[in-house]
């Protein structure tokens, strides 16, 4: 097999929030709603990922945070309760999760290859970070695609930014490779917030939406530059001011995700599909699309709905 | 006395995971050492700060009465599990949570099956607390909180402590030099990444064994910034805040690289 291709990345940000705010069985905890604009996002976004059928999911979260390497998740199935040390009251989530072991282990040679440090997560008893399991509820709450969970080499952070990016990038461009290698249709998804200043208390209840807005207008207004640029499709503008985006708003993206699926998909200049914007705990995050089926760069599944 | 015991030690799990190699078996030996002397100085409850256990929104205690579960770390799965027992005393640790608040550092307990106890902690108890003897205070790390606003934790802690009439060892549980290596190295052979910050470290210590109270505290911003010390070193702030910024002089029982960053198993001498 080597006519691999992704299909779709999305841009989908992992509050526990959303999660706790749709009371799935999964999670003990329970709530009367909240962040609904965020959470009927991620209801288009779900419509989206129906159609476009992939094989599997690719999620690069923040919140599994390695120093040596880019690591892989590797054991075949994985269960536990992921409790958010952040959120503990609000995210308790029983979770399930099927990896593609090939893909996985493709990624992890392929980055080798091209200079990276990288390393299978072989340990079955292994706590998957709420980072990766909130982007994934959200996203296919069916938990029905096999999934390749990346962490997040914290290089951004330990080196300088645009050196730990650099590291994104080939992380990205290996994760093509593999993807092509293995004959998969993939979808990407970013587990990044917008800008990242945040409220130093929560409400009562946490769900009381009269006190969410942004934590400040400077992130706001950042959010909405880089999210009409993105729906413009100027990919490459985006890039370029990446890093002042990162410094001036304490940009999640600053820990990779967003370069990893974006060096991944080619940077494309093609506009994106914005389905949603809100924020949490004073926090900016969009959920996005790249449909790069619509957009002549894949094509649709046999038998596909376009 | 209150505090009858306080120690710094590493939060690394390579140590007691991999003490077969010997750069890290012997801070393995310094942490038995530690431990040894925790025990003789008889305390009712371990006040453990982990820099590992990062907090945001609050200053984080454990309230749980007792934790029991297998820990696989995050970056060193490769190595096996961390099982762990751990007791907590949970009158002192309720009344951390109120003091905290009334010296105004908003604060809360948790008490949630299956909450992630970091490395950092679960190390610490095994190798000072090896059969879950003693029952343990554990607090989280506030990346928002200062040097200032951590000695108060632990000042706060150890007054509640008194208060409620436990004798205490205080375990400030975090590395010292930051730097490390990124890419795998022969283990055997490890090192600490850079000599510059070899240097702050033996300089640190140094001070730490004079008593040098003073010279050490008059040393730590430079050393945090350029040594890259883990956290910014409030792990030392929190054990100066329990011991009322005493302490007559400290013995290392260890110190080395841990894949490059610098640890060391210290006894402060009260």
């Amino acid at each position: 097999m080597n006519n691999g291709q992704i299909i779709a990345g999305y841009l989908a940000p992992h509050p526990p929030h959303l999660v706790y705010g749709e009371n799935p069985e999964q999670n003990e905890a329970r709530s009367q709603g909240g962040w609904e604009q965020l959470r009927w996002a991620y209801e288009r976004a779900r419509r989206s990922l129906e159609e476009q059928k992939p094989d599997v999911l690719l999620v690069h979260s923040p919140h599994w945070i390695t120093q040596q390497g880019h690591h892989f998740l590797g054991v075949p199935h994985l269960s536990g309760k992921s409790v958010d040390p952040i959120f503990p009251n609000l995210f308790r989530y029983a979770f399930e999760l099927d990896v593609d072991i090939e893909l996985a282990e493709a990624c992890c040679d392929m980055a080798a290859d091209m200079g990276l440090t990288t390393k299978m997560m072989r340990n079955p008893k292994f706590r998957v970070d709420y980072g990766t399991i909130t982007t994934l509820h959200m996203i296919r709450p069916q938990w029905d695609i096999p999934v390749v969970g990346i962490s997040a080499n914290n290089s951004p952070y330990y080196l300088t930014t645009e050196e730990g990016l650099e590291e994104m990038d080939v992380l990205g461009k290996a994760t093509r490779k593999a993807i092509e290698a293995t004959g998969r249709r993939a979808v990407l998804l970013a587990s990044n917030t917008l800008c990242h200043l945040h409220f130093s208390e929560e409400p009562v209840p946490p769900e009381d939406m009269a006190q969410e807005h942004p934590h400040d207008y400077a992130g706001y207004l950042w959010d909405m530059r880089i999210i009409d640029l993105l729906r413009q499709g100027k990919t490459r503008e985006v890039f370029d001011i990446l890093p002042q985006f990162i410094d001036e708003a304490f940009a999640e993206v600053k820990s990779g995700a967003f370069t990893w699926m974006f060096s991944a998909m080619g940077y494309p200049e093609i506009p994106a599909e914005l389905h949603g914007y809100g924020t949490v705990i004073g926090t900016g995050n969009a959920v996005m699309e790249w449909d790069l089926i619509k957009a002549g760069l894949a094509s649709a599944a046999a038998g596909g709905n376009l | 006395m209150t505090v009858v015991a306080a120690f710094l030690v590493p939060g690394s799990p390579l140590p007691y995971v991999r003490r077969d190699n010997p750069p890290w078996g012997a801070l393995a030996d310094a942490m038995g050492k530690a431990g040894k002397a925790l025990a003789n100085a008889q305390p009712d409850t371990l006040v453990v700060y982990s820099t590992q256990w990062i907090a945001v929104l609050d200053q984080l205690w454990q309230t749980r009465p007792h934790l029991v579960d297998v820990h696989v770390d995050e970056n060193w799965h490769e190595y096996g599990e961390l099982p762990f027992d751990i007791t907590i005393d949970t009158e002192l640790a309720e009344a951390a949570v109120a003091a905290t608040n009334e010296a105004g550092i908003k604060s809360k307990g948790v008490d949630y099956d299956k909450f992630p106890i970091d490395t950092g902690t679960i190390v610490a108890a095994k190798f000072l607390n090896p059969d879950n003897a003693l029952p343990l205070v554990i607090t989280s790390n506030n990346v928002y909180h200062d040097w200032q606003m951590t000695e108060t934790l632990g000042r706060v802690a150890a007054e509640q402590a008194e208060a409620l009439g436990r004798k205490i060892a205080v375990v400030g549980v975090g590395g010292l030099s930051g730097s490390y290596y990124r890419h795998n190295i022969d283990i055997a052979k490890d090192s600490i990444a850079s000599a510059t910050e070899d240097e702050w470290n033996r300089r640190i210590l140094s001070l730490m064994e004079q008593g040098d109270l003073a010279e050490l505290l008059e040393q730590c911003p430079a050393y945090a910034a350029e040594a890259r010390v883990d956290m910014g070193f409030k792990h030392l702030a929190f054990l100066l805040g329990a011991l009322g910024g005493q302490f007559s002089g400290a013995t290392i029982h260890g110190y080395g690289p841990l894949h490059g960053a610098g640890g060391a198993v210290v006894e402060f001498q009260l």
